[in-house]
């Protein structure tokens, strides 16, 4: 293929599959992070390699465990850490990749645009600056970025939800009733509220998500269960 | 017959997991005794000592069993589910240690190389057999790279000191090799 590839200029499918496969550190993986919440298309790539390198598991040879782990592991389950936070039915993508989630808020709020390299760090509190609202428990939080400036509501992949059933983004704001602002799926989704949400979607406001009949709920108000909600902070 | 054996285990792990979702103790038991030894291989190959491994694996069943009701037939089989948790929680163990693994595991099982063969055709599924020929099909030091970093959770310039290539080097065999394997899997 391409002789020595240069780092601008790596394939998509290839950066997605180094994502993927965990091979990025530091700076680079936070780039690509990023790029995971920024670009639905890239964050489709990167779980489809997941998903296909997800078969070398088979290969994996098993090793029998200490026969008292089993007890141990038993005797933990009621502990404080083991306090169930949520019953909703929360992706599986979700699950296994909170920690990438959280990574991807924290990389969010350091560097609130894609950057090219520079020496000097970039400032993190501007006017202009985007923001950002963790919905859910911190185990499994569905990020939602709002650039102020292009009007882009930016949410990482929506929570599960059952047949026949969609996942419906509203905010609350000082009026204290939620607005739609549109439909999730169980990818990343980028929304483009009207106007006058635009306005709502302030710091302190609050983003909400409820599960709905197909096409949204058809009263223009939430019908069916909250199953995650966050507040609006400034990055 | 193979595939209908397979089929069969993994609709029972499926209910088994399901049955965990709900607070099952009896089912989280089962689940234990049907899939430590699998995570346990991966937690131990990763972490690299029996301790660690152990402590990992732990942490893995509690968030299993805390987020077993999150896990949704259809989007992941069972075993990849609870298999990329372990992964990924050894991944996370091993890289807070901030000490880089460059050298074999002394006692871990060896992970038979497909490129012998024999696998290939033992594997239950279409997709698995795929992407081993796949990357039977790659250049060995691409293969050999893609490997590793998937089961010893290596990074980049990990992967560079181990096989003892400049970062640049490691890079491009391994960009190499996902590129064709990308095509040969669209293919």
């Amino acid at each position: 293929m391409v002789d020595p590839i240069p780092d601008t200029g790596v394939p998509q499918d290839v950066a997605a599959a180094e994502l993927a496969l965990g091979l990025l550190e530091g700076e680079e993986r936070g780039a690509a992070l990023r790029r995971v919440l920024a670009e639905p298309g890239f964050a489709a790539r990167v779980e489809w390699w997941r998903s296909r390198l997800a078969v070398l598991f088979d290969l994996w040879p098993e090793y029998a465990a200490p026969p008292h782990l089993a007890a141990r592991i038993e005797a933990s389950l009621d502990g404080p850490t083991t306090a169930k936070t949520s019953r909703f039915a929360w992706p599986a993508l979700a699950a296994v990749t909170s920690a990438i989630a959280a990574s991807l808020l924290l990389f969010v709020m350091v560097r609130p645009e894609p950057t090219v390299p520079v020496a000097q760090p970039v400032p993190v509190a501007r006017a202009s600056s985007v923001l950002v609202a963790m919905l859910g428990d911190a185990k499994s939080p569905v990020a939602a970025v709002y650039d102020p400036a292009n009007g882009a509501l930016r949410v990482a992949a929506g929570p599960g939800v059952p047949n026949a059933r969609v996942a419906e983004l509203w905010v609350i704001g000082g009026d204290g009733v939620p607005h739609s602002l549109g439909l999730l799926s169980g990818r990343p989704t980028s929304l483009a509220p009207k106007g006058v949400d635009r306005g709502r979607i302030a710091p302190g406001a609050t983003l909400a998500i409820s599960v709905e009949p197909l096409g949204g709920s058809p009263t223009g108000l939430p019908t069916g269960p909250v199953v995650a909600t966050g507040v609006v902070a400034r990055v | 017959m193979a595939f209908s054996n397979a089929d069969a285990a993994r609709a029972h792990l499926s209910e088994v997991l399901l049955r965990t979702g709900q607070e099952d103790r009896e089912a989280f038991r089962e689940l234990y005794s049907l899939t430590s030894a699998k995570l346990f291989g991966i937690t131990h190959r990763i972490c690299g000592n029996a301790q660690a491994a152990e402590d990992v694996l732990h942490e893995v069943y509690l968030t299993i069993w805390k987020r077993a009701g999150a896990w949704e037939p259809g989007r992941a089989s069972p075993i990849t589910w609870l298999a990329t948790i372990a992964r990924n929680r050894a991944i996370d163990w091993q890289r807070a240690q901030g000490v880089r693994r460059t050298s074999p595991l002394d006692d871990a099982p060896d992970i038979a190389d497909p490129g012998e063969g024999a696998e290939a055709g033992m594997l239950a599924s279409e997709s698995s057999r795929e992407l081993i020929e796949c990357l039977d099909g790659l250049e060995p030091q691409q293969r050999d790279a893609i490997r590793t970093a998937f089961f010893d959770g290596v990074t980049y310039a990990e992967l560079a000191v181990k096989r003892a290539v400049p970062l640049g080097t490691m890079k491009s065999w391994v960009r190499r090799g996902l590129a064709r394997l990308k095509d040969c899997l669209d293919g």
